[in-house]
């Protein structure tokens, strides 16, 4: 289990990301750390190496300012969004590789009120048996 | 003859049986079996195929003298082996690389979109109003994705449901079997092959992890569960498979668990006969008559 004051890479990297898409323009990791060590202690190298993590799934770019990197979302929010709304729901039977495994697959309405059916069946006979 | 009848055998293993297979429901009372089952038919149809190219090719160089006909038939075999060989090593590296890079690049996204609840390490939750319940498996990187939609329409018994299917996935790495499927399906070349095997094992995967779900959450929220996701209606896709795959699902919620050990035991028996009977009566006598032959 991870303790609450000790955060995790991963947990960063959704702040992180947060600023990018909030500010209007590119960052540098000075200002990244700024931002969030306002609310919570967090040390400069802990910023940049999160921020490497993040160009290297080009979710970051980053472009030279004079001595400095300046940091900048690849894509919107919403853009990304999108893209994993898409992945996500893209169920196309055989094709689909093993990448995601969904819970139910979607349903037609006619099929989904014959499931409904078939759910009634259950339920019918759930209530024969005591709870678990 | 032997590499002719290993061909047909290695046709007949990869695309009829698996048909007929496919349509009967003697295996869905027993999921476990089942994949074994389906997975020894996939081995000894690529076997059989496999065998069939190497007899072929020593009858070749050892029988100099046949009618026009037998030469074709056997051309035909060797040509089959070698598409089904090149095909399956192709498609395996291609399916394993896809479905790693797909994987990667949601789990980038989910981690950086979703939120954590605190109570489970790998699980998320989008802001998302579309009902939904998924998982992304890998090594020591699981992730258990669960819509803001679908944690709305499910009561507390039913969400334990999903989270215990999902996780039954993930550990069980019910993906690497799928992937396997995966690649056979995309090896055989259209018109051999069928798509049975990759769609039964997708259902009795999901039947496996129906019941990990089922014995901690109870049969009635987890086919409210199904229901509840399932029955949202997509504007795309060709999906009477999956209703039909769900429907299979709820039905077999509906009866009450019993263990059908005689019919997991044939199963498991025809899985083992599948695989040794054509080696012992055709692949062993013909290594024998080769070697006699050749030496």
């Amino acid at each position: 289990m991870a303790t609450p004051t000790a955060p995790k890479l991963g947990d960063l990297e959704r702040d992180v990301m947060d600023r990018l898409w909030g500010a209007a323009e590119p960052r540098s990791v000075r200002d990244v750390h700024a931002e969030l060590s306002a609310e919570r202690e967090l040390a400069y190298t802990t910023i940049m190496t999160v921020l490497d993590r993040l160009t290297r799934k080009q979710l970051v770019s980053r472009t030279r300012e004079g001595r400095a990197y300046l940091y900048s979302a690849v894509n919107s929010r919403a853009e990304l969004t999108a893209e994993m709304m898409h992945d996500a729901l893209s169920v196309d039977g055989l094709d689909r590789t093993a990448a995601l495994v969904h819970f139910a697959d979607r349903v037609t309405p006619e099929e989904a009120a014959a499931l409904a059916r078939a759910l009634e069946r259950v339920q019918h006979h759930d209530e024969g048996q005591p709870g678990s | 003859m032997t590499p002719l009848l290993l061909g047909l055998i290695g046709l007949l293993l990869a695309g009829p049986v698996p048909a007929v297979l496919g349509r009967s429901r003697w295996l869905l009372p027993t999921p476990r079996a089942g994949v074994v089952l389906w997975q020894s038919l996939a081995l000894a149809a690529v076997l059989a195929i496999i065998g069939a190219g190497f007899a072929t090719t020593v009858w070749m160089i050892s029988n100099g003298q046949t009618g026009p006909f037998m030469v074709a038939a056997h051309v035909v075999v060797i040509g089959l082996t070698s598409i089904v060989v090149v095909r399956l090593a192709w498609a395996s590296a291609q399916v394993a690389l896809d479905t790693r890079a797909r994987r990667r690049r949601h789990r980038d996204l989910v981690d950086v979109l979703g939120d954590r609840d605190g109570t489970e390490p790998g699980l998320r939750i989008l802001a998302h109003d579309t009902p939904m319940a998924y998982c992304l498996p890998a090594l020591g990187k699981n992730r258990v994705v669960v819509s803001a939609g679908a944690l709305s329409c499910l009561a507390g018994p039913e969400l334990e449901a999903v989270l215990a299917h999902e996780q039954a996935h993930v550990r069980a790495r019910h993906d690497l079997v799928l992937e396997a499927f995966s690649a056979l399906h995309t090896a055989f070349p259209r018109g051999v092959r069928s798509k049975e095997p990759l769609l039964q094992a997708q259902l009795m995967v999901e039947m496996l992890a129906d019941d990990a779900a089922r014995s901690r959450a109870g049969a009635g929220p987890l086919a409210r569960a199904l229901v509840a996701l399932a029955g949202q209606s997509t504007p795309a896709g060709a999906l009477g498979v999956a209703a039909g795959s769900v429907a299979l699902r709820l039905e077999r919620l509906a009866a009450p668990v019993h263990e059908r050990r005689v019919r997991s035991a044939a199963a498991y028996m025809l899985a083992v006969a599948v695989l040794v009977l054509p080696t012992v009566f055709l692949a062993v006598p013909w290594m024998i008559d080769a070697w006699a032959l050749l030496s």
